[in-house]
């Protein structure tokens, strides 16, 4: 057999490492969700992520990640709830003295937060968020929402009779 | 000798390659070299200055900020109408409202999506920034059935999945906060910053209060979240005809109501149900009405004054 090709073991690790380190982490990008046992919002919460959070990819399956996260724990997050990771040089390299990205130091509880929603707030007295607190209050369990699709024919259980 | 040319290239491989993927990923700005050296300091400040600049419009707000603008435009449309005190229909219609959110593309935001009734007899719909929907009295009174209340939802998660309500925001503004903000970590703004922050914040609050509330989004967006509202509710389950049904409703009445709310900020509806019809013909299925669908439905709006 012959022998490969010196730029042939170059390419292959290129590859290698390319497909070793991109894209392959993500960071929980809402306040918190849950990682789940199947790829369904009302499928059982093994553990809850919060926003900042790293995940690893283990598999895709349409718009759901099966994920393992920093506690080791695996599961299935939905696409719309993580972000890649941004790739630093600083990041792939630890023996450069890594610093975290600029991207996750930069966006939590930055821009329009919390302190500006007070100030705002201190403003516009006649502007009450009473009532936005309490529509966020209004929660649908998992099960509650799988029994109201079942019984409605919807989603998965569409045409059973 | 060739072993040691193969290490050599090896390494250089490597090299090549880490460098290769760290530019990749990195955002606009210099050439490469330039922020190679510059990240090669380790110097958190450099890093912040060589991503600075990298948010420029409404794509770039982040979820946590989406969230807040979508809070503070609630309030506004709260201090506006009253919420309709129904506990078991407002939960109904957030029941309907998830089963559709689930069947979009975009179902999870900061704190998720939350349903509310406005007890108005003026028929209108709005959707805020991250995912609060507001649906009114008026409305759900001119909703047949759960279908045609799924396909009205849908259309609402669609503008919050598109981020209508975002666009809303004039650059300029959004120019200023991202550069404002910038990207060293803060715990807190001073006195000063605050200020200036907050004056953004009201600007891009008024700029989409005046799309939703006064004028109305653009008629490509209408049609958008038309679109989006046929796909979601036929990927729910709901016969998406329903959305067809209610503007035809909306087209009987437009003649006789004056301009408020849906007829003041939305499209004439004959053109709308002309393209939601092609858009539910060109379906590979389309789901039908269920009776137990439509037995909960009256159930549920039976007390409704």
């Amino acid at each position: 057999m012959k022998k490969p090709s010196l730029w042939t073991v170059f390419l292959m690790l290129f590859f290698l490492v390319v497909t070793l380190l991109v894209a392959k982490t993500f960071i929980v990008k809402i306040k918190v969700t849950h990682l789940r046992e199947e790829p369904q919002f009302y499928a059982r919460s093994l553990a809850v992520l919060k926003n900042g959070e790293n995940v690893e990819q283990l598999e895709v399956k349409g718009s759901w990640i099966k994920v393992k996260s920093s506690q080791g724990k695996t599961g299935w997050i939905h696409t719309s709830a993580v972000k890649p990771k941004q790739f630093a040089l600083l990041q792939v390299a630890d023996s450069l003295k890594t610093e975290t990205s600029a991207d996750e130091v930069a966006l939590a509880g930055k821009g329009f937060n919390k302190q500006v929603e007070g100030e705002y707030k201190a403003r516009n007295p006649n502007i009450s968020f009473a009532m936005v607190n309490q529509m966020l209050k209004i929660e649908i369990s998992s099960s509650e929402i799988k029994a109201f699709l079942k019984k409605g024919r919807l989603g998965e259980f569409r045409g059973e009779e | 000798m060739r072993n040691k040319k193969t290490v050599i290239l090896m390494a250089f491989g490597l090299i090549a390659s880490l460098v290769a993927i760290s530019c990749s990923v990195m955002e606009e700005g210099a050439g490469i070299f330039d922020k190679v050296s510059k990240i090669v300091t380790s110097d958190k400040e450099t890093v912040s200055k060589t991503t600075k600049a990298v948010r420029s419009s409404f794509g770039d707000i982040s979820e946590e900020e989406e969230y807040y603008i979508g809070r503070a435009v609630s309030a506004i449309i709260l201090s506006r109408y009253s919420v309709y005190n129904d506990d078991a229909l407002n939960k109904y219609i957030n029941k309907v409202g998830k089963a559709v959110v689930f069947h979009s593309e975009r179902p999870e935001t900061y704190a998720g999506y939350h349903f509310l009734i406005l007890d108005t007899e003026e028929v209108n719909a709005l959707s805020a920034p991250s995912g609060f929907i507001f649906i009114s009295k008026g409305l759900l009174k001119r909703c047949e059935d759960e279908d045609m209340l799924g396909c009205i939802l849908a259309h609402e998660v669609g503008h919050v999945q598109k981020k209508h309500g975002l666009q809303a925001i004039k650059n300029s503004r959004l120019v200023d906060a991202f550069t404002l903000i910038g990207q060293k970590a803060v715990e807190k703004y001073g006195p000063e910053k605050l200020n200036k922050i907050t004056n953004i914040f009201e600007g891009a609050l008024s700029d989409i209060a005046e799309k939703l509330i006064e004028r109305g989004y653009d008629r490509k967006y209408e049609y958008e979240a038309d679109r989006l509202s046929v796909k979601i509710a036929a990927q729910t389950g709901y016969d998406p005809s329903g959305l067809v049904g209610f503007l035809k409703t909306m087209e009987q009445e437009s003649s006789q109501k004056e301009a408020k709310g849906w007829f003041k900020t939305h499209p004439s509806a004959g053109d709308r149900i002309k393209r939601a019809q092609k858009e539910i013909s060109s379906l590979a299925f389309i789901p039908e009405k269920a009776p137990a669908r439509s037995m909960r439905f009256n159930k549920a709006v039976q007390g409704l004054k």
